[in-house]
C-alpha cells in the first residue's frame, strides 16, 4: 500500500481535474464579491475535509499504538498528525486571505474561525509534548493518549461550539445557526468539482504523509530496531 | 449565502470568465500543482531507491 501506484495517479488527476475545470464550471450567480471567489471552495474547504480524515487516520493509530505498542504505529501516527496539521494552517491561511476579501478582515473572530484555530493549537501542543520527551517508549505512549484527547477536542471546536452562536460561514446565519458544510446547499455544478477535490487533496496528503512514514521506517531499519 | 448559492440561474457571469482571464489564473495554478507533483514523485522515487538498497 506505502508503494502501490494507483491512488497517487488518482490523486494526480483528480487534482488536475479540479485546478482546471474549477475554475471553467459554471457556478451560481451570486453577489459580485462571491461571484468572482466562490472557486476558492475548490481549494479552501478540501483543506479542513483533508485534516479531518488525516487526523482521523492519526487517531485510529494512536489507539493501534497503545493496543500493540510497535513503534511502527508511533511512526504512523505521527506522520498523518504532521500532515494533517500542516492541511489544517493551510486551511486557515486561506480562510483568513478569503475573509480579508469577503468579510473586510482576515480576522473577524468568526466562532469557527476561532474553533479551528483552538483546534489547531492543541495539536501543535501534540508536536511540543513530543520535542520534550527524550525517551523514545514513553514519548510514543503519551503522544498516543494525547492524540485521542486532541481529536476529540476537534469535535467541539470545530463542529459544536461555531454552531451555538452566528457565523459568517454559510449557513451560519439567523436560525440556520449552522456553519457546517451541507451537500445539499452547492450547486450541483459545483459539487462535480468539490467531492474529486476532497478526494484528491486528501490523498496527496496521505501521500505525502507515507513518504515521512517511509523515511523514518528506514531510519529505524537502519538503528537495527525493526 | 446558501440561499445565493441556490440560485437558479446557473451561468457564467463572473468578469474573469467573460474576458478569459480566468485561463490564466487556470494556467498558473496547473504549472504549481505540476511542478509540485514532480517534486513529490521525485522524492518519493529516491526514497524508493533507499528502500531497496536497505533491502540488500
Amino acid at each position: 500500500m506505502l508503494r502501490a501506484r494507483w491512488w497517487k495517479i488518482l490523486s494526480i488527476i483528480l487534482l488536475l481535474y479540479t485546478c482546471t475545470y474549477g475554475f471553467l464550471v459554471k457556478v451560481p450567480k451570486l453577489d459580485d464579491r462571491l461571484q468572482e471567489s466562490i472557486r476558492n471552495f475548490f481549494f479552501h474547504v478540501p483543506m479542513w475535509f483533508g485534516m479531518m480524515i488525516l487526523l482521523f487516520v492519526s487517531l485510529i493509530y494512536a489507539i493501534k499504538y497503545l493496543r500493540a505498542a510497535s513503534p511502527v504505529h508511533d511512526i504512523y501516527s505521527m506522520a498523518f498528525a504532521s500532515v494533517g496539521l500542516l492541511f489544517g494552517v493551510l486551511g486557515i491561511i486561506t480562510g483568513a486571505f478569503w475573509a480579508n476579501y469577503q468579510w473586510g478582515s482576515p480576522w473577524v473572530g468568526d466562532p469557527k474561525q476561532n474553533g479551528a484555530a483552538i483546534a489547531l493549537l492543541i495539536y501543535f501542543a501534540y508536536f511540543v509534548l513530543r520535542g520534550s520527551l527524550i525517551d523514545t517508549e514513553k514519548r510514543a505512549r503519551l503522544s498516543a493518549v494525547y492524540n485521542i484527547f486532541s481529536f476529540f477536542m476537534l469535535f467541539p471546536t470545530l463542529w459544536i461550539l461555531p454552531r451555538l452562536t452566528e457565523s459568517l460561514h454559510p449557513g451560519g446565519q439567523g436560525s440556520d445557526g449552522n456553519p457546517g458544510l451541507n451537500g445539499k446547499d452547492m450547486s450541483a455544478n459545483m459539487r462535480t468539482v468539490f467531492y474529486p477535490a476532497v478526494i484528491g487533496w486528501t490523498l496527496l496528503g496521505v501521500w505525502i504523509s507515507t513518504l515521512h512514514i517511509r523515511v523514518q521506517l528506514l531510519k529505524l531499519k537502519k538503528e537495527g530496531l525493526l | 449565502m446558501f440561499q445565493l448559492l441556490q440560485a437558479k440561474v446557473v451561468e457564467n457571469s463572473s468578469i474573469m470568465v467573460q474576458q478569459g482571464k480566468i485561463y490564466i489564473v487556470m494556467s498558473v495554478v496547473t504549472i504549481i500543482l505540476v511542478g509540485l507533483f514532480i517534486y513529490v514523485a521525485t522524492v518519493d522515487k529516491k526514497i524508493a531507491a533507499l528502500e531497496n538498497n536497505a533491502k540488500d
